[in-house]
Order: C-alpha cells, then structure tokens, then sequence
C-alpha cells in the first residue's frame, strides 16, 4: 500500500497533474454555478475535453477537480440567489440564503468553503485508510436496507418544519413523493400519471422543481418587497464583504465539520444514496443536536445550519468514490460518468485497479487533497467579488434570478413546457409560502420518491412480501428510527397547538 | 373559519383524492396484476396517506399561522404580505410571473438571444429602471454571453433567432 501510495504521490504532484487538478477545480466552480448544470451534468460535457489529454491519471485528476469545482459552485448559486441547481445543494439554501440576504454573503460563502474544503480533506484521508473494507460493509446493504434508509431521510423532514408545522410538512413530503411518481420508472414498464402530456413520459425535472419552488417565489417575493431581508444600507455593505469567522462561531462549526465528515462519508460509500441524502440527514442531525436556542436559528441563517449539509455532501461525493475505486460500481450519477471515463480510458475500477494501475488508483485519491487545497484558495479571495452579486440593484438582480431559473430548467431540454410546468410550481409555491406550508419537504420527498419506491418494489419481490421488515435485523432498527423521527415532533406539535 | 391554510388543505385533499382515483383504476398489465409490489401500490398508500394528512390539518387546533411570526419589517413571514396588502407592490411581483409566462410561450418562436434580451429589458422596466440605454446594454449582452457559454464552449444547442430566419 505504502509503495502504491508513493507512486501515487510522485503521479499526482507533477506539475502537469496539479495544473490540471486547479484547471478542472477551476471549470467547475464556474459551470457549476449555472442552474441546471450539476456535477454530472458538467462532469459528463468536460469527458471529451479530458479525453483528448491521453494521460489516464492527468484525464482523471482534472474530471475529479471538475466534479469538486460543481459541487461548491452550486452551492454559490444556492446561497447566493437560493436557486439550487442540484438536489446536494437544496439544504445549503435552508441556511445560507437567509444569511445572505441578512448582509452576511461574504461569512456564508466563506464557512461554506471552509466546510466543503474540510469535509473533503477528511473524507479523502478515511477513503485511502478505509476504503477496502468500507467497500464490503458496503455491499452488506440490500435493497430492503436502503429502503429503511430512505425512510430515514424522509422522516429528516421534522428538522424543516417549526412549531406548528409539522402536520403540514409530512403533507409537502407526500406531495413530493406523489410528483416522484410521475412519468417512467425503473421498476414498471409504462409510464403513470402522465395526463396524457408526452412531456412529463419521462416525469418532471429535478431542476424544473428545484427552480420553481425556491428561485421563482423569492424572485416575486423581492419584487412585490423592497427592503425584504435587507438592514440599513451602510451595515449591509460593511458586512456582506465581512469573510471573518469569530472564534465563537469558529468554536461552534468544528464539532459540525467533524461529525458530518465522518457521517457524510459513510452515507456516501453506500450505493445509491450519495450527497443527497447525507446533506439533508447532515442537516436534521444538527438540528436535533443543537440546543433550543441554537434550534430557534435554523432556517433563518444558522451558521450551523449552513455548515453541516455543506460539510456532508463533499464528505460523501469523496465517499462515493470506494464502491467506485474498489468495487467497480458507481455509488451516483456522477461516479456513474466518471465509470464511463474509466471505461474510455481503458481502464477497469474494482478490486485489481489498486494492484493493476496503482499509479492511477493512488494518484487520483491523492489529487483530491489538491484539489480540495486549490478549491479553498481559489474561492476565498474570490469571495467578497461573488458576494458583491447581492448588491446589484434590484431591478437588475431580480430578473437574473428568474432567467437564471428558467434557463437552468430550459437547457439541454428546449422544451418549453418545462418553464410552464417551473411557472406553475413557482405560483403554487407562492401560495403555500403565504400559509407556512414548508417548502423544502416536498423536495425531500421528491428526490426520494424513485429511490424509495424503487427500493421498496426491490425488497418486497425478493421476500415476496414486507415480511423483510421484521426479518432482517438492520431494516427493523432503521424503520424504527423513523417512526420516532416523525412521530415524536407530530406528538410535540399536537400538543403545542392544543394548549 | 375558511382561510387561506385550510383552503389550501381543502385543495390537498382534493387532489390526494383525485390522485387516488387515478392511482385505483390504473390499468395493470396483464402480467403486472402478479406482482408483489404494483405500479399502483404505493400511489394507493400515498393517496390514502394524503387524505388523512390533509384531514388532519383542517381539524388542527390552532391555526399555525398565528404562531410563525417574522422579526419585524425587514425579516417578514411571508404570511405577513396578505395581512396588510396595500403596503406591498403587487403589480411588479405579478407583472414579472406574467412576464416569465409570455417568454416560456414564445422562447422557441423567437430564440434565445432576442427572447432573453427583451425579457430582461422588460424585467428591469416593471421593476422601475429607466435608464434605458444601460438596461438594453446589458440586457443584450448578458444574453449573448450566456448562449455563447452554453451553445459554443458547452455544446448545448440553444437556437438563438426566430424559427423564421434560420
């Protein structure tokens, strides 16, 4: 291992390697920041760049900084314009978009730096200590453990809903999951619940949702509110560049950093489940960690709240890369394209890989501790310039926005009944807005849906039944939890509104 | 008392029901009526799951509206705008929807470039700027750059003019 490592290290820092590793950290951060465009999509545009290098370990190093460049890059759009063009980056918004907008763009963007770069760095040292036998815990999860495990993230949606709220955020969950079903599934042959509209065959975009949900309301919300979520002109200009971190706050988000890493990662070795879910899970862990007063913060722009899905979902894109490296399987969309590069490049992940080409397995891993060192230096001088985004007058920051979103939703489909369909998601989102329903359930519910679905259909074939649920011991406990996650704020709820 | 939260929990359940009907007389195919897990089966469930919840939400106690407050003027629960209307302009928030509504319709009729360009002039005019020469100016070439980015350095086709010049 020890001789593998070596190779790897004198691959990956050659100054070629490094040059390409910031170049594709670089791309993107830049793509990335572009609705629409997530890391699979931006990861999957740049492989017939990255071909044309020859290189196998040069063509890998700068895909790995492309898909770490995206991940933060959608992160800026979300805090910035709360506009989450990818579902890892749908709990970054929950917190860092109302610290933007309460003068605090330049402190969002800097702990959201600062815990993607530690969230990496960690998940890259437990990838190269841990990944072999990580790879067979892996492999010990079946369909009807995933299944448990969705019902996890889904019960995470208590962390979104306040006082009073609970009922109606379960509603929003149920919402998503029903819209889940909409259009093909992997696990039927004919499409459902289609209408008869040939555009929704392939059921409604992720980003088309995403878009209309959050980027649409607050475009119309800051149109028909001229000093929404603004404090006085001097205070927000002498903050919004402010990118220091006081020692208390700093003293608050280490544990976050630390316990997300850990956990994020682990969520994202398993196959399936990636960022997503560990940002969200990231996200309720959190909350349900802090005290009450700290609790009170979520939502309205906790540091906190912030850090924890940021941390988590670049812990567990460094975490998708076991099954990947070792096993050959991609655990996401995106290591699913980086598969297709391995491919391309004639080379073959799993179990021989590490003996095969270690200078290749080595070097890639390793890259990524550049790769997350170049993110950081190139993003935090960067930093009070992206923030100054917000101080763009409004009559041209709002029509941005709603560009922004629709072109996300628009590119690469030119279709236009997906901006009808972002439209009609925008007005009803508005609408729930007015009556506190909590939007960002319905997303969790959402993204999801298929996987729960999928899943479930999985674990019922094989036991010809839901009798796995009592008979397989993983599956029970996870059920379990989640029938505490929701039912124990439903209880508290009820009981609150009855006094 | 019919507001707002429980008309939107009368559309809920309205809708579950609605999907439910759908989800109940989906028409199986002939092999799918044996399998364990049919492509109704967890619609039914969410269906059912949705009736109860919006039920429940109608019979709530409280009204939770009256419990999520803002911080005052600058940090406003959005409930807040329909409490005193006559302080907000809903004519720009509206005319911006309305706006995106006319450019989803005619984005492929006129392409991307004069489409995105007239909206974000037009954008920036609802919303009051009237410096008009700065408003084209950046209008046009924010719309420029943006298909340059997206058709030319990513290959992803956007038509630019009208379907009647190309």
């Amino acid at each position: 291992m020890l001789d593998g490592m070596l190779l790897g290290l004198e691959t990956a820092f050659t100054f070629q390697n490094m040059f390409f590793a910031a170049l594709g950290c670089f791309i993107g951060t830049i793509i990335g920041m572009l609705p629409g465009l997530g890391p699979m999509s931006v990861v999957a545009i740049m492989i017939p760049v990255s071909l044309q290098i020859g290189d196998p370990s040069t063509t890998l190093i700068l895909l790995a900084g492309v898909y770490y460049g995206a991940i933060f890059g959608g992160s800026t759009s979300s805090i910035l314009i709360n506009a989450p063009g990818e579902a890892a980056v749908v709990a970054t918004s929950f917190d860092g978009y109302p610290m933007a907008r309460n003068g605090q763009a330049g402190k969002a963007l800097t702990i959201a730096a600062i815990s993607s770069f530690s969230g990496g760095t960690i998940g890259v040292v437990l990838l190269m200590f841990f990944a072999p036998a990580l790879a067979s815990f892996a492999i010990l999860f079946w369909s009807a453990e995933y299944f448990a495990l969705m019902l996890v993230g889904l019960s995470a949606i208590s962390a979104f809903a306040g006082k009073g709220k609970v009922l109606k955020a379960i509603m929003m969950t149920i919402l998503g999951l029903m819209l889940a079903t909409v259009g093909e599934s992997s696990l039927f042959q004919a499409p459902r619940f289609t209408l008869g509209i040939m555009d929704l065959q392939s059921g409604i975009s992720f980003v088309t949702l995403a878009m209309g949900l959050f980027a649409v309301p607050e475009a119309f919300f800051l149109a028909i509110d001229k000093i929404r979520g603004e404090k006085s002109g001097s205070k927000q200009s002498q903050e919004i560049n402010n990118l220091r971190i006081n020692r208390k706050e700093a003293k608050a988000i280490v544990p976050v950093i630390g316990r997300q890493s850990i956990q994020g990662f682990l969520i994202g070795v398993m196959p399936g489940t990636g960022a997503t879910i560990a940002s969200f899970l990231g996200y309720a862990v959190e909350r349900n960690l802090a005290s009450p007063e700290e609790r009170k913060e979520f939502g309205k722009g906790s540091i906190k709240g912030l850090s924890a899905p940021e941390t988590a979902n670049n812990a567990a894109s460094t975490g998708s890369f076991v099954p990947l490296l070792t096993l050959g399987i991609p655990g996401s969309g995106t290591t699913a394209v980086l598969l297709g590069a391995f491919i391309a490049l004639n080379l073959q992940p799993g179990p021989q890989l590490m003996v095969d080409r270690p200078e290749v397995f080595w070097s890639v891993i390793l890259s990524m501790y550049f790769g997350n060192i170049i993110l950081l230096v190139l993003n935090l001088p960067l930093v009070p310039y992206i923030a100054k985004l917000l101080t763009i007058p409004r009559s041209y920051l709002i029509p941005f926005v709603l560009f922004f979103a629709m072109a996300g939703a628009y590119i690469g489909q030119n279709n236009a009944t997906e901006l009808l369909l972002l439209l009609g998601f925008g007005v009803l989102a508005i609408i729930f807005r007015f009556a506190d329903y909590p939007l960002p359930p319905l997303l969790i519910g959402f993204v999801l849906g298929q996987m729960f679905e999928d899943n479930l259909g999985r674990a019922m074939r094989n036991a010809n039944g839901i009798q796995f649920i009592w008979e397989r011991p993983m599956t029970l406990m996870l059920i379990f939890s989640a029938a505490i996650f929701i039912l124990v704020p439903l209880i508290r709820d009820w009981l609150i509104l009855k006094k | 008392m019919l507001n707002l939260n429980r008309i939107i929990a009368l559309s809920l359940l309205a809708f579950s029901s609605a999907y439910g009907y759908l989800s109940y007389t989906y028409n199986l195919l002939p092999f799918e009526r044996f399998l364990a897990v049919k492509p109704n089966t967890m619609p039914i469930g969410l269906s059912i799951a949705g009736i109860i919840c919006s039920i429940a939400i109608l019979i709530q106690p409280t009204d939770s509206n009256e419990i999520i407050e803002g911080d005052g003027t600058v940090n406003r629960a959005d409930g807040e705008y329909l409490k005193n209307p006559h302080n907000f302009n809903w004519g720009q928030g509206v005319g911006l929807l309305i706006l995106a509504f006319i450019y989803s319709i005619s984005l492929r009729e006129l392409g991307f470039i004069l489409c995105t360009s007239t909206f974000l002039f037009l954008g920036g005019f609802i919303l009051g700027n009237r410096r008009y020469i700065l408003l084209i100016t950046i209008s046009i070439s924010a719309s420029v750059i943006f298909w340059y980015l997206v058709e030319k350095v990513l290959s992803i086709y956007l038509r630019p003019w009208p379907i009647w010049i190309f």
